[in-house]
């Protein structure tokens, strides 16, 4: 029995150990977990995907700065119920990834800090962010967090399939100036390959509909938020694009009846000409184009979505780094600081997914330049146009415009109709909020 | 024994609609077992060879799966005693004992049935934060065992043992104590197990409340922790993966309905009350 007294005793001894009096930040982010392939690295340089790359740095970082603990929590894509919940708990992490379009909703109620000091403390200058990544963080004057990234819509090519329709020029694929050229190259498309110009997934996918409706509004200048309370969609401009939209499926000129898991499909099965996804797809894309019997092996190209209308101006979102807001000591905001400055060192690493820097300088460092079809993507950073700061609930926002795109699209609804109950929907749920 | 043989006609009917229900299961089951880049490349590709065990494998090799497990069949065991304590204790007062305002109490736990999680889900929130409750495993259990259903469910079961029981137990000496332990409980065990696997399936699979309690990792249950492993488009790049964590996820669900089938069959088509 004294035995086993001491044995105990011998084992909860072992168990306590010096308090441990470094400061702590918890790193909340989503981007999913992969411990199992990445939980020791620090070698970002080889570090895949956004999950690898982002917890090689955060390894990294832990191993370069021993003074200061780190807990990460990796929570469910999006991750905002539970920032949510531990904001109402009064709880709530020191960092967290944010969608850019979403930071005004945090913003605005003064759940997150502007970042400006911290930066300052980092020497980190805002100047140095690109034109879109800083309009992503800018709400109202203030900056409320550090751009991470800017996340653009691109048409993914089947170069192969374009030049079996005569749409290749010089090895480029050639892509409409105008909704009348898209619809003449479209139409050429079908008619010399048997298949769907574009690949869309049109179910389940409102963001979709969506990105191409506010990149071709914005390129018109037309006023979709003329305030924070109210959209306008019932517009001729407006009304162009989805009668476009409506034509171009009418016609079947492209896939229909597909969700985004297989329109994404459908293209790395050579199944259509376009797929107009986001920066996000690039790398997965561009891995398929280099692997040994695939159908789009050698034969894939990225470019920014074309102009059709009035001057190019896609409409992009992004990552930041955003700081709930919190008392927190003068130490634990120093390595809030330094974990910023270590991230903001490693932008370019992290845009070897796919997603475009958030810094200027890393846009021109001729690495960034060297990676596939870059070049051919860089411009968005400085084209790309985020909605009005004053812009919020864009999640439930576009869920509601997304549904009566869908609708006016597939032809369930006029586009007149769609378009006006799309403008009313939004503008209740505006009403209705606090 | 010949009229409770079905006609073919039903069988056939009985035969379809089970393969429809079978098949989204067979079709996990079967991607589970396709690398994600197979599938990224063509979903079809899962009748064909190679298969892999590659994505059990990657759910395994994640560093906290085994801590969610265990989370997990804490809260859904700790749900399942807790609500079945108090569901029999509360069932047999409600059933058997006359005290102030019965009546008027029943109504409110019945008018609970109606009331859904989602209304009560913000005040719940704030009174856990004030408590402290966040991030603990009496955050994530206590919820469970204010549920009307139990209750209702028990009183029903021991309204229905008839009350000549306790009068001859009562008759012999017995305390009303001994009368609900060594009488009555016994005789509720078809009850209870129903309650009891209907309570761990749900909290096994409840998803809402522990996302936004359980905010850091170390608490996670398995279903938010799966979740919060999966890398973003992970219906087009991570196939596989997601396949496997659903199936991975739903095989203690499937244990606890293979051992107590006959009483959610028999709860089901309602003759665990009599």
């Amino acid at each position: 029995m004294r035995r086993l007294v001491a044995l105990a005793l011998a084992a909860l001894l072992a168990g306590c150990s010096a308090p441990d009096d470094r400061p702590t930040i918890v790193v909340q982010r989503f981007f999913g977990e992969c411990g199992a392939v990445y939980g020791n690295s620090t070698d970002v340089a080889k570090a895949e995907t956004e999950c690898g790359i982002l917890t090689t740095l955060i390894n990294r970082f832990e191993a370069e700065n021993p003074d200061i603990r780190v807990k990460v929590n990796v929570v469910a894509w999006p991750g905002y119920p539970q920032l949510a919940a531990q904001m109402a708990a009064g709880d709530p992490p020191d960092l967290v990834t944010m969608h850019q379009s979403v930071i005004s909703d945090y913003s605005s109620r003064g759940l997150i800090e502007p970042v400006e000091p911290l930066l300052t403390e980092a020497k980190i200058d805002p100047a140095t962010f690109t034109p879109a990544a800083r309009a992503g963080v800018e709400k109202q004057g203030k900056l409320y967090g550090m751009p991470w990234d800017t996340i653009g819509r691109l048409f993914h090519i089947n170069t192969e399939l374009m030049a079996q329709a005569g749409l290749m020029r010089d090895g480029k694929p050639v892509l409409p100036n105008s909704p009348e050229e898209l619809l003449a190259q479209a139409r050429q498309f079908k008619a010399r390959t048997g298949k769907p110009y574009l690949i869309q997934a049109q179910v389940s996918a409102p963001d979709f509909t969506v990105a191409f409706l506010y990149t071709y509004l914005l390129a018109q200048d037309a006023p979709i938020f003329p305030d924070a309370r109210h959209i306008k969609l019932d517009t001729p401009q407006a009304r162009a694009i989805v009668t476009l939209m409506r034509q171009i499926d009418a016609e079947g000129l492209t896939t229909t009846n597909q969700d985004f898991p297989a329109a994404t499909a459908a293209f790395t099965q050579g199944k259509g000409g376009i797929f107009p996804v986001g920066t996000w797809m690039l790398g997965p894309y561009d891995a398929e184009a280099a692997r040994q019997g695939s159908p789009i092996k050698g034969h894939y190209a990225v470019a920014p979505f074309p102009r059709l209308w009035g001057t190019a101006a896609p409409f992009v979102d992004g990552h930041a780094w955003v700081v709930p807001a919190a008392k927190r000591s003068p130490q634990e905001r120093a390595a809030m600081a330094r974990f910023l400055a270590f991230l903001s060192h490693y932008n370019l690493d992290w845009s070897r997914t796919g997603q475009l820097p958030a810094f200027a300088a890393v846009l021109a460092k001729p690495e960034f330049r060297g990676l596939p079809h870059r070049e051919d993507i860089a411009a968005l950073s400085r084209t790309g146009k985020q909605l009005p700061g004053y812009v919020e609930r864009q999640s439930a926002v576009q869920g509601l415009i997304g549904e009566e795109l869908e609708a006016a699209i597939t032809g369930t609804k006029p586009v007149d109709q769609a378009l006006k109950d799309a403008e009313r929907r939004v503008n209740q749920l505006y009403a209705q909020m606090m | 024994m010949s009229q409770n043989r079905l006609s073919p006609l039903v069988t056939v009917l009985l035969l379809i609609g089970a393969a429809i229900m079978l098949m989204p299961m067979l079709w996990t089951l079967l991607l589970s077992f396709k690398s994600n880049a197979a599938l990224m490349a063509d979903s079809g590709s899962a009748f064909m060879p190679p298969w892999t065990l590659e994505n059990y494998a990657a759910i395994f090799q994640g560093s906290l799966t085994t801590r969610w497990l265990v989370n997990s069949l804490i809260v859904s065991t700790g749900a399942t005693i807790g609500v079945l304590v108090l569901s029999s204790l509360a069932g047999y007062g409600f059933a058997r004992l006359e005290f102030p305002f019965r009546r008027t109490l029943f109504v409110i736990v019945l008018l609970g049935l109606a009331v859904p999680e989602q209304a009560v889900i913000l005040p719940r929130h704030q009174l856990f934060a004030m408590l402290g409750l966040h991030n603990s495993y009496p955050g994530l259990i206590l919820p469970s065992l204010t549920g009307s259903f139990g209750v209702f469910f028990m009183t029903q079961y021991f309204r229905a043992i008839p009350p000549e029981l306790d009068e001859a137990a009562l008759l012999d000496g017995a305390s009303r104590f001994t009368l609900f332990w060594k009488v009555l409980l016994p005789l509720t065990w078809p009850a209870q197990a129903t309650l009891g696997v209907f309570t761990f399936l749900g909290s096994w699979n409840d998803y809402w409340w522990p996302l936004i309690s359980a905010t850091t990792s170390d608490y996670f249950t398995l279903t938010v922790g799966l979740a919060s492993a999966q890398m973003n488009y992970a219906q087009t790049s991570g196939l596989g993966f997601l396949m496997a964590q659903a199936v991975f996820a739903s095989i203690p669900i499937l244990v606890v309905y293979i051992a107590f089938q006959k009483q959610i069959v028999s709860a089901m088509a309602g003759t665990a009350v009599r």
